[in-house]
């Protein structure tokens, strides 16, 4: 074939790809790329949606530096985020090791864990709203039938460092969860580990994944349950904790619904429960200011960019990959 | 096939085909020759279906004469719809807003003024109580019109009035009195703590202004101490008035116990729930709406109650707070004058007294129709209709930074609630961020303008 034929018959193959792929990268042009190129020209402009966007430069980004209530959303969301991330990840992978486990029933054990995700969130919401409920609520119910174990270990603590602690004498009498700053977030993250259910199955796949082979050789080695956990199955699940680990970090940037149904759509006490998506969603909806809330969206975006990025380079050492 | 594929196709299949066959049918499009007139609403449900019927009339007689057809939408989230429609030039023509968030709109220029259109419509505003076209008003031009107004009363429990030694028939007029009344309705119970000490659990509470218990309009208080919050220029949190309202707030928290109150706030139902406090008993008074004697008479149909204005610092002033959902026109709607055709239908006394009867609101007019009264589901509402023409009635402050403003002022009440202790210092951070809030506000206005900030 001469080069010219090789040229049009590559030309064509081109072409012919092109024309085929069409549906997805004209997708991706006009629903992604156009709408995030004009998402970052609106972050240097004053643009109230029913007027022209005005050109500001930087204005909206410093805005954004001396902003009180963002400084509170953005640290709402890296504790929910620090708080949220590694409990949901050891109760998870707790979960998955206990489901893994050949006991009669295990389907059904599965099942239980399985079946709050599929949850509608306002159902999930409605029911946490009861079940915290600082008078009636059954958190609180049973802690107020053990507070006499917290009471005495307040009063082991006062021995030691001479006075009791506040937040246990707290939890003992039943916190009023949703209702002080100091609580809110905390009720947040326990909602969280309502969801655990996803991160479980895609674990106990992972478990799955791990050889067997592996454990016969650490048991033939002498190696303890405990052992074959922490240098077996741990550094064998390790990319599935590190992909549950980013998807959560994702996740716990993006938080909205769960807080917005909960709270009623109110700022929670102190602005407690106001994460980094609704005050976003509040500036480009409610206060009409959307040349600010796309600056969000952006510094957002490299935000998690950067986590992301963090997270890979601090977990190179301890993600084992098979064949690796 | 096998059998249990064609099991399974007849299963979802045979269903299927009978709801396509013979289930429910979408309403007919419009009759050839009308000119359409896309109008958004915010009711659903049974206000939606009021609303619909309404329209279909409208559609049968003056939409047959004049070639209009109507189009009813309920739409959810209506004012931010309405918003992207606008910001997007396809806004409907006639949306129903809520009137706080009118002189936002109007100040971006999102609405259309309606003085013209309603004066070549033959609407004639001086049927309408003054307070309604206030509130419907934007430095001084008429941007919508009241669909279903409201004012707001002190509902009381006469038999709790009754129990705690207090006359039913006279209802605290002042703040003092008012007072007095919520820390005598306020009961508790002694409990025992975890750790031995003894507690106070609330069982019943005179009253809370807390958003957790039906207190839905967190920014009124200094307005029943003759304040008011917007003189045009700035925000008055931190005048006397708004110090006053706010100190009375705290220390009647502090009356009734900053702890107890929270728990039981926490406990508090939703208002069309047999939950809801008040109608359970748990709340002698509530600041609400005429439509509360819907619940009632769903879920407390014995309860003893009456309805009074809210009390004011003094007994001479009745201040009064004034509220109404509202027709609008947007900015880019394509058939303004169609849609003020319609909007002038509605704006007949006969059926718009239908409409707000229906919605268990108040007559927007001078004098109600002699039928409104009789017919009306509220037992109560020659109250509240009595309280529109108070001369100190008020609405909510014309001001375009309206919801961010309003974030802070619950902010502050929600801290004054939780720690009383903190009032002065909570007042000060939100007259410090409205004053940030407004002075951004007018910067971006100027600089749209193209003026000097």
């Amino acid at each position: 074939m001469s080069r010219s034929a090789r040229e049009r018959t590559g030309r064509r193959g081109l072409l012919s790809g092109l024309v085929w792929t069409a549906p997805w990268w004209l997708g991706v042009l006009l629903f992604l790329a156009v709408p995030m190129g004009m998402s970052l020209y609106i972050s240097f402009c004053d643009y109230p949606l029913l007027q022209p966007p005005v050109y500001v430069g930087s204005a909206n980004y410093a805005a954004l530096a001396t902003d009180p209530v963002f400084h509170k959303v953005l640290w709402n969301t890296v504790l929910f985020a620090v708080l949220a991330i590694p409990l949901g990840t050891v109760v998870a992978v707790l979960l998955a090791v206990l489901l893994n486990q050949r006991v009669r029933g295990q389907g059904f054990f599965r099942t239980c864990v399985f079946v709050p995700t599929v949850v509608p969130l306002v159902g999930t919401a409605l029911v946490w709203l009861w079940m915290l409920n600082p008078e009636y609520g059954l958190v609180n119910h049973g802690l107020r039938a053990i507070g006499p174990v917290f009471e005495h270990i307040n009063n082991g603590i006062a021995l030691i460092i001479g006075h009791r602690v506040e937040w246990i004498g707290e939890l003992a009498a039943g916190p009023k969860w949703l209702q002080l700053p100091g609580w809110a977030v905390s009720s947040l993250v326990l909602i969280s580990l309502w969801g655990v259910g996803s991160p479980v199955v895609i674990y106990l796949a992972g478990l799955q994944d791990i050889s067997e082979e592996l454990y016969e050789a650490a048991m033939l080695d002498g190696a303890s349950g405990t052992r074959r956990f922490w240098h077996v199955t741990l550094p064998g699940l390790s990319p599935v904790i590190l992909f549950n680990v980013i998807t959560g970090l994702i996740g716990t940037w993006q938080i909205f619904a769960l807080p917005y149904v909960l709270m009623r759509a109110e700022q929670g006490p102190g602005r407690s429960t106001y994460f980094y998506t609704m005050y976003l969603f509040d500036n480009a909806f409610r206060y009409l200011k959307m040349g600010y809330a796309s600056a969000m969206a952006w510094i957002q975006l490299f935000i998690i960019l950067a986590l992301t990025g963090l997270v890979f380079l601090v977990s190179r050492r301890m993600v084992h990959y098979r064949g690796a | 096939m096998t059998t249990r594929g064609t099991i399974g196709v007849l299963v979802i299949g045979v269903p299927a085909l009978a709801l396509l066959a013979f289930g429910p049918r979408g309403r007919y499009g419009e009759p050839p020759g009308r000119t359409v007139v896309r109008y958004w609403e915010k009711w659903a449900g049974v206000e939606g279906q009021v609303m619909q019927r309404i329209v279909d009339r409208f559609n049968r007689t003056v939409g047959a004469e004049k070639s209009i057809w109507v189009e009813y939408n309920a739409v959810s989230s209506i004012e931010q719809r309405t918003l992207i429609a606008t910001a997007g030039g396809d806004p409907p023509d006639v949306a129903g807003l809520y009137d706080f968030i009118v002189p936002q709109y109007a100040d971006q220029g999102a609405l259309r003024p309606l003085d013209d259109l309603a004066r070549d419509a033959g609407v004639d505003l001086n049927t309408l109580k003054p307070v309604w076209l206030d509130i419907c008003r934007y430095e001084g031009r008429l941007y919508a019109l009241p669909s279903t107004p409201y004012t707001i009363g002190l509902y009381y429990n006469r038999e709790l009035f009754r129990r705690a030694g207090l006359d039913p028939d006279r209802p605290p007029e002042t703040i003092a009195e008012f007072t007095e009344c919520v820390k005598r309705l306020t009961l508790s119970d002694a409990v025992t703590l975890s750790n031995g000490e003894q507690g106070q659990r609330i069982v019943q509470a005179g009253f809370t202004p807390s958003t957790a218990m039906l207190g839905w309009w967190t920014w009124v208080w200094p307005c029943f101490f003759d304040g008011r919050l917007w003189d045009g220029q700035r925000c008055l949190i931190d005048a006397p008035a708004g110090r006053a309202a706010m100190h009375w707030i705290a220390e009647l928290r502090q009356a009734q116990g900053v702890e107890p109150m929270l728990s039981f706030e926490a406990t508090s139902g939703a208002i069309e729930s047999a939950q809801n406090p008040f109608l359970s008993g748990r709340l002698a008074m509530v600041f609400q709406g005429p439509w509360l004697s819907n619940w009632l008479a769903r879920y407390a149909p014995k309860l003893d109650y009456a309805v009074a204005p809210f009390p004011s610092i003094t007994r001479e002033r009745r201040n009064v707070f004034a509220s109404t959902d509202v027709f609008v026109i947007p900015a880019g709607s394509r058939r303004p004058r169609e849609a003020m055709t319609f909007l002038a239908y509605m704006m007949r006394q006969e059926v718009l007294e239908e409409l707000c009867r229906e919605h268990n609101k108040l007559s927007p007019f001078r004098t109600p129709g002699p039928n409104f009264y009789a017919t009306h589901p509220n037992p109560h509402v020659r109250v509240f209709d009595e309280m529109a023409n108070s001369a100190y009635a008020f609405g909510y402050p014309p001001m375009p930074m309206w919801l961010r403003v309003l974030d802070e002022l619950k902010q502050m009440l929600n801290v004054v609630l939780a720690f009383p202790e903190r009032t002065d210092s909570a007042m000060e951070t939100a007259q410090r961020k409205v004053d940030e809030i407004v002075g951004d506000y007018r910067q971006m206005a100027a600089r749209r303008r193209g003026g000097t900030p």
